[in-house]
């Protein structure tokens, strides 16, 4: 049985060990039909090993893989309706383009006229219609990029899985490629499964992300609900920066007595103390100016503990170092984290 | 790296005078498949093509060769499968005895030929009770001619990228399938380098094929040694020689382009 509310991918008390290690451990996720879900995390996180059990490169220790309802936890990859996008792109060296991007219709037995026609569409949705005739060696990184999108496209998967692809890329050609995975998404209307280190990639492109720590998920929610209300200090400090204040830190500063975090953007500097209900001051003096372009990053020292503050332009001039400024923020930006 | 110009003349003299020990031995034989003196006396008193015609008529001589072609072409076949194999099971999967199995595979090609000819010779007729045959000196053969299939294609496996097999699987192609079309065309100069090395091999090896052919079983090297002290045929020996020089560097060429392509 399967409706639009059947999970693209339902993963139930998923394990895998390498030898005494744990990669994964006991993982229940659900993944909604057409949705964009990034996987986030540090190396060795295990967000990429729960991408492979999904593909089937490796098999699970215990637990149940569903793909659309259907139970493939021991099928092998070439048995399960998703399609990879490697890191390394590993488009074959000894075929062309159009012939990389035609394979999956290949091996299924397709047609040569129908999969060479259906392999130049995909390669036209990706841009790469002219290169059709190039080996892999003589294209570009971005080129191969799309190559090997356009290949995993072309058989047109319920999910299409990628691992880091955009890792390889310079910064330019890689925001480039976000807005067009994202469109291509959009256009295609199938899951999306995005595995990255990159918590700003993440931020922008997923409608959900999962953060990944040491084989579990920290936190799943939408990139909204993680940036401002992170459930952990690991989340606040991966997702964007944050100032976390340890228990004993924020006694001194705030006067709770829990872990809280706060973003650099919600403080703001001032010569004076301010005396606004429901807002803290703390005295401290600047350590280190940072000039980012948009913005200075300013640390200052209060009560000997380092606070990053994003200093606009727009709220007057930066402070210089030494100065002695006022360190200022509303009581219900800070995020409480627990003990 | 620079070097004088006296040097260079040292060492491009040194140079000279090495290759010229290696091909002078070959140019006198190639000489003397013309010598007209039955004897070999040097230098020849006059030249003739004699010996050529002889050996062109010797029906021994080409059912020699037709022997070490076929036994030469059985065990590199048997060498291709068995090398790619296991290649294959070895660069793919970690397993205990790993690297024993790795040495035992490459081990006979260090072996002395009498060492391996004596211990098959007994294991072939005393433990197996078998007839000495061409097959027992292709098996033979092919015990040593498995590790130049062998270690050409490690290497190319351990140069491949690993995820082509898992990309070719994750587009839907099973394992033959992913072999036929993934795997094989990468592997196809390799296999090509190290059957080549494989047929060199059994095609001119001696001491097993002593230990391990049946009777009438003559290859081309037991043919030419059987021959070299027969009065009269040193002369022929020779011209089977020279064109044995000349049809080695066939496979020679063929090697270098495959490998010039790689490299490009």
């Amino acid at each position: 049985m399967r409706s639009d509310t059947t999970p693209a991918i339902k993963l139930v008390g998923l394990q895998k060990k390498f030898g005494s290690t744990i990669a994964v451990e006991n993982l229940d996720l659900e993944i909604r039909q057409g949705e964009f879900f990034s996987m986030l995390g540090p190396s060795g996180s295990g967000k990429t090993t729960v991408l492979r059990l999904i593909a089937g490169f490796e098999l699970a220790s215990a637990g149940t893989v569903f793909l659309d309802g259907k139970d493939v936890t021991q099928s092998a990859p070439f048995d399960r309706d998703v399609n990879t996008v490697f890191q390394d792109y590993a488009l074959f060296p000894h075929m062309n383009v159009i012939e990389n991007v035609a394979y999956g219709l290949r091996v299924r037995g397709v047609g040569k006229a129908e999969r060479l026609a259906a392999a130049a569409e995909a390669l036209a949705t990706v841009q790469l219609a002219a290169l059709a005739s190039r080996k892999p060696s003589e294209l570009s990184g971005g080129q191969r990029q799309r190559v090997a999108l356009a290949r995993a496209i072309a058989v047109r998967p319920k999910v299409l899985l990628l691992d880091e692809p955009l890792g390889a890329l310079d910064l330019k050609l890689r925001e480039q490629m976000q807005i067009e995975l994202k469109e291509l998404q959009r256009k295609l209307g199938i899951t999306f499964i995005f595995v990255t280190h990159d918590q700003e990639e993440a931020l922008t492109l997923s409608d959900r992300v999962a953060v990944f720590n040491n084989g579990r998920i920290e936190q799943l929610g939408t990139p909204r609900e993680l940036y401002e209300e992170p459930a952990s200090s690991f989340v606040a400090g991966f997702v964007g920066t944050s100032n976390i204040f340890s228990t004993s830190e924020s006694q001194k500063l705030v006067g709770t007595s829990s872990v809280v975090s706060i973003r650099p953007e919600r403080l703001r500097l001032s010569e004076a103390a301010s005396h606004d209900t429901g807002t803290v001051s703390l005295a401290g003096q600047v350590q280190e100016v940072i000039y980012l372009g948009a913005a200075v990053r300013v640390i200052v020292l209060c009560e000997q503990i380092p606070i990053t503050v994003l200093h606009q332009f727009d709220y007057g001039p930066a402070p210089e170092r030494e100065a002695s400024v006022f360190v200022s923020f509303k009581r219900t930006d800070l995020v409480s984290l627990g003990n | 790296m620079r070097i004088s110009t006296s040097a260079k003349w040292v060492l491009g003299f040194i140079s000279g005078l090495v290759l010229l020990f290696i091909y002078l031995p070959l140019f006198v034989v190639l000489i003397n498949s013309f010598n007209a003196n039955k004897n070999m006396v040097w230098p020849p008193p006059a030249l003739t093509t004699e010996w050529w015609g002889k050996a062109f008529k010797s029906l021994g001589l080409w059912e020699a060769v037709a022997t070490s072609v076929e036994v030469a072409i059985a065990s590199t076949l048997l060498a291709l499968v068995l090398g790619t194999l296991v290649a294959m099971a070895l660069s793919r999967y970690k397993f205990f005895g790993r690297q024993v199995v790795s040495l035992l595979v490459i081990l006979p090609i260090a072996l002395p030929g009498i060492v391996t000819g004596i211990a098959l010779n007994n294991a072939f007729r005393t433990i197996l009770g078998l007839q000495l045959t061409m097959a027992t000196v292709i098996i033979a053969h092919a015990t040593f001619c498995v590790v130049t299939v062998y270690n050409n294609v490690m290497a190319r496996l351990s140069r491949m990228n690993p995820n082509l097999q898992d990309a070719s699987a994750d587009l839907g192609a099973g394992l033959w399938t992913t072999f036929r079309l993934v795997t094989f065309p990468q592997l196809r100069s390799a296999l090509f380098a190290g059957g080549l090395l494989a047929f060199g091999l059994s095609f001119d090896e001696i001491i097993v094929t002593t230990f391990t052919a049946g009777n009438g079983v003559v290859t081309l090297p037991i043919w030419i040694y059987d021959n070299m002290f027969r009065p009269g045929q040193a002369p022929v020996v020779n011209v089977v020689a020279v064109v044995l020089v000349l049809a080695s560097m066939i496979p020679i060429y063929f090697a270098q382009r495959v490998s010039a392509v790689q490299d490009s």
